[in-house]
């Protein structure tokens, strides 16, 4: 399809964006790059004792089951949150020169996927010191990295996009991913909840992309490929979607922004 | 079919309205809040039924007075913004220059920023790595390469997006008023550049006030006035006829 054709063409400033990103974020911070790391420590401690306290029953590793999840976790929200200011923070470039709009959504999920993988440091850490240890079944991790980066890459298109002409929607989204957190299995196990709201649960992606990288690294088990894969299928549509409305909604952009 | 292979720029029937917000809302808030005062909002048409073929290689002045749409158009070209009705087709790759500054970063340097703006007509750094030196050659802004580019006059500025975009590869060129803040030296030496391009068989469509480099350059004008094509043709038809009109 032209699509590939055209991001591969211009791909050095993809490149570009994606270092943008990665280092402007950090750039004038005197920890720098260390907050990428102290940042998810800072919130798993707190996490670890707020929650722990309240539903850990007595888990000594309970600190690691938080922070398996909330590294992907952080991916998925910050990715969706700095869509929904990637094309507005871009209005400059966009109104006066051309270029495939779609860069920024894809770069903006990809800056994110580099960030998750430095962060994947950090369970990996935890695994080995606390006596955990790896299994064999991390070989999954990059099948499961590439769902979700195709999940964010269909809800980007569209958050990226509709934001421009309806702006409250990056308000909206905070609010959704705060619910969203605790409609996750992040800090609880899904087996605490009743079993009607177990199954609302299974509707949501995040729950079961979770599930598969506590597989990977937690309870070394083969994750549910059965379900992955039609978690893959649905991504793949919602991006396909996504980018059809991306795509519409983007000739507008120049004269909205 | 045969026709159609050595048109570079076909501009048919094409029609392009603004809306005018006089108080934008953009919230739901403001949309709620202000509901009455949103209907306050005029749509303008700025370019009425505008037909144009460029042939490969011509080269083709724009001209009209300001606001006649010769800024506009360029950008439909250029697929910044889309037509109301109409299509716009362009074959073979387009670069644009349009406005000072555009696909320019304030906080790079001169040097990073000719990374960043080639990336953007999207050039690989392998290919901008050779064609380093000839860039910063063509502007004369040695001393000043490594500056940020906030500190740049607009001379400056339009002498190194100018040598930027003609070192893209560009099979078309699009070139709006911005030539005209370079000294009389750097204006010469772009259009001795130009002409050059315009031996190497490149399709160019620019906006200039100078009537004397219309004549010199271009085999063609085509009359902007009120959003549609009041005249297109031979160079010197037209401008004697805008001149004669105008002043
Ligand atoms: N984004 C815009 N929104 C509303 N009106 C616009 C916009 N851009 C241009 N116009 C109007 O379109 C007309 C033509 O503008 P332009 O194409 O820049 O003219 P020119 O380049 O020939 O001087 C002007 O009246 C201008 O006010
Ligand atoms: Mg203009």
């Amino acid at each position: 399809m032209n699509i590939f054709k055209k991001i591969y063409n211009y791909r050095e400033l993809l490149k570009t964006n994606v270092k943008k990103e990665i280092r402007g974020r950090y750039k004038n911070s005197i920890l720098g790059i260390m907050w990428s790391f102290l940042n998810p420590l800072l919130q798993l401690a707190v996490y670890s004792i707020i929650f722990g306290a309240l539903l850990a029953g007595g888990d000594k590793t309970y600190h690691i089951y938080i922070c398996v999840a909330l590294i992907p976790w952080t991916y998925f929200t910050t990715a969706i949150t700095q869509s929904a200011f990637t094309v507005i923070g871009n209005a400059d470039i966009i109104k006066k020169v051309y270029f495939p709009r779609e860069i920024l959504p894809i770069s903006v999920v990809t800056s994110g996927a580099v960030n998750f993988v430095i962060s994947t440091i950090i369970i990996l850490a935890f695994v080995i010191f606390s006596g955990i240890g790896l299994s064999w079944y991390l070989v999954f991790y990059p099948f499961i990295l590439l769902i979700q980066f195709i999940l964010l890459l269909g809800i980007s298109f569209i958050v990226s996009s509709v934001t421009v002409y309806f702006r409250d929607l990056e308000h909206i989204i905070g609010v959704i991913l705060m619910a969203a957190f605790y409609a996750t299995p992040i800090v609880y196990k899904l087996e605490q909840l009743p079993a009607n709201l177990q199954i609302i649960m299974q509707l949501n992606p995040m729950t079961h992309l979770i599930n598969a990288y506590r597989d990977i690294f937690y309870y070394h088990q083969m994750p549910n490929m059965q379900i992955l894969c039609i978690l893959l299928a649905l991504s793949i549509l919602l991006t396909v979607i996504g980018y059809f409305i991306f795509k519409k909604l983007q000739k507008g952009f120049a004269e909205e922004l | 079919m045969k026709e159609s292979n050595d048109i570079a720029i076909k501009v048919d029937h094409v029609y392009k309205s603004f809306n005018i917000y006089y108080d934008r809302a953009n919230t739901l808030k403001e949309r709620m809040l202000f509901w009455a005062r949103n209907k306050r909002r005029e749509k303008r048409e700025i370019l009425k039924d505008i037909n144009l073929e460029i042939k490969k290689g011509e080269t083709v002045a724009l001209i009209g007075v300001n606001g006649s749409g010769k800024s506009t158009l360029l950008k439909l070209m250029t697929q910044i913004i889309f037509p109301n009705q109409g299509t716009i087709e362009t074959k073979g790759k387009l670069t644009s220059l349009l406005e000072l500054g555009a696909g320019f970063h304030p906080d790079f340097s001169g040097r990073e920023n000719i990374y960043f703006n080639s990336s953007i007509f999207g050039l690989t750094k392998k290919e901008i790595d050779k064609r380093l030196d000839q860039i910063i050659e063509f502007s004369e802004l040695q001393d000043f390469i490594d500056n940020p580019v906030s500190t740049y006059s607009s001379g400056m500025y339009m002498r190194l997006a100018f040598s930027v975009a003609i070192n893209v590869d560009a099979e078309i060129l699009l070139i709006d008023e911005i030539l005209s803040v370079g000294d009389q030296h750097f204006q010469e030496k772009c259009f001795a550049k130009m002409r050059e391009l315009k031996a190497q068989g490149k399709t160019m469509v620019f906006v200039t006030h100078s009537m004397e480099s219309v004549r010199n350059l271009c085999d063609r004008a085509v009359w902007l006035y009120d959003g549609q094509v009041r005249m297109d043709g031979n160079t010197d038809e037209v401008v004697n006829e805008y001149l004669r009109v105008t002043t």
